[in-house]
């Protein structure tokens, strides 16, 4: 599964052309197209009291988003690249389905969700909407801690962490494309507390042979692929030792599958994907769940 | 009979903008809002002159250009490139695609950065198709 075609869905205020201008080392693996997509949050330009509909204000905004468009377009085009765009005053999440029904990209690129916890907690959040309603790969950019660096190289150092579902084996499919790109790579499997049968040392030392012998497997597949990789398993809560994992080998980004559950019970328990999505510094790219 | 003139562009203004120009002026005015509705257009029914946009969804006016250079039944349509993008960024662009995919693209016989007025576009439009 090439990337040849991705959405990058801004506001500006937390997607610019310098997170874009990160991806664009895809294209050593045969990116070709760039579709921007901004959506105007109709309470922007809504019916105020006194004064109606804000339709100066929407064509405004709608001329500041294109004036930006062009610019980066510019850019793009000036490197051969195909480019297209949308503005559009609307709702975020059916605006990213409609594009993605018209263009069929092969990723989406999205900023951190912006819903505070209470609107996540009846809503959910952009991103979990999101993968809910698409089987596109979806990478969350994020600008790295306070001082809104963005990471030049995000696919210098990225840390796949694998659930064995059949979404980390579209992952599988996608990253072995990107033999151009990555770096190194680290793979990684979480042995759930939870699951282990007993706590003696034999038994943890028994499950984490199994699972090593897994990640061996999968690393010679990325080897014939050309991609560097290191395997590692860890046991405890995965959402922490995921977390711990990036943060050793300074990833560059965390890439994962979706989980299968439920909505009712992801709203109120969260997911793994979903956390560290909304809440970790990474940037991370999620594949949802194969439809 | 009067000539058709196809607008491909994606801004409804733009595109209302033009064919209340080209009615007034006796043109037929056809209108598409991307590069892949402009090409079908233009392969079903070829216009007598093309005012194409380059920043669009679904297909770019610069790919829809490319191809009617490229392709012998068509490339003698003249096009008219009327759009916000720089005419030096759409010339490097077609450098680049020139060198990506061999061959040489001849540069548009006329290229509009909008805004224009009126009177410039008719004048644009009569000097290639009278």
């Amino acid at each position: 599964m090439k990337i040849k075609k991705l959405l990058f869905v801004t506001k500006f205020e937390d997607l610019c052309y310098d997170s874009l201008n990160s991806l664009l080392t895809l294209r050593k693996a045969g990116l070709e197209h760039v579709v921007f997509l901004n959506v105007i949050e109709r309470d922007k330009v809504a019916m105020k009291r006194g004064s109606g509909y804000l339709k100066e204000e929407e064509v405004k905004l709608k001329e500041t988003a294109n004036i930006r468009f062009i610019d980066w377009a510019e850019n793009l085009f000036e490197l051969g690249m195909e480019v297209g765009a949308y503005i559009e005053v609307s709702t975020l999440i059916p605006e990213i389905l409609k594009a993605v029904e018209k263009e069929k990209p092969d990723l989406i690129v999205i900023g951190r969700s912006h819903k505070g916890p209470l609107e996540q907690l009846y809503s959910r959040s952009d991103i979990t909407e999101l993968t809910r309603r698409t089987a596109i790969p979806i990478l969350v950019f994020k600008h790295l801690a306070e001082d809104k660096v963005v990471p030049e190289k995000i696919f210098e150092r990225p840390l796949f962490a694998t659930s064995w579902s059949n979404s980390s084996e579209k992952a599988i499919s996608c990253l072995k494309e990107l033999g151009n790109v990555i770096g190194e790579m680290h793979i990684m499997h979480v042995v759930n507390e939870k699951d282990l049968k007993s706590s003696d040392t034999h038994e943890v030392q028994k499950v984490r042979k199994k699972e090593r012998k897994q990640l061996d497997d999968l690393c010679e597949e990325f080897e014939d692929a050309g991609i560097s990789v290191r395997p590692h398993v860890y046991v405890g809560d995965p959402e922490k030792e995921i977390l711990k994992a990036a943060k050793e080998y300074q990833a560059t980004m965390i890439i994962l599958g979706f989980s299968e559950k439920t909505a009712i019970l992801e709203r109120w328990m969260g997911s793994i994907s979903r956390n560290i999505a909304d809440k970790s510094i990474y940037p991370c790219m999620l594949f949802p769940v194969k439809k | 009979m009067s000539k058709k003139v196809l607008v491909v562009d994606d801004d409804p203004d733009v595109r209302s903008f033009v064919v209340t120009v080209l009615e007034e002026n006796h043109y037929t005015p056809l209108v598409a809002q991307d590069g892949v509705e402009g090409l079908e257009m233009i392969e079903k029914e070829p216009p007598d002159l093309v005012i194409l946009d380059v920043l669009m969804p679904r297909g770019s006016g610069i790919r829809l250009y490319r191809k009617l250079k490229t392709d012998d039944s068509l490339k003698e349509i003249p096009v008219i490139m009327f759009t916000g993008i720089a005419m030096r960024s759409f010339l490097k662009s077609q450098k680049a695609l020139d060198e990506f995919n061999g061959g040489e693209v001849p540069k548009p016989d006329i290229y509009l950065e909008k805004p224009v007025e009126p009177e410039e576009l008719v004048r644009a439009i009569q000097k290639k198709i009278g």
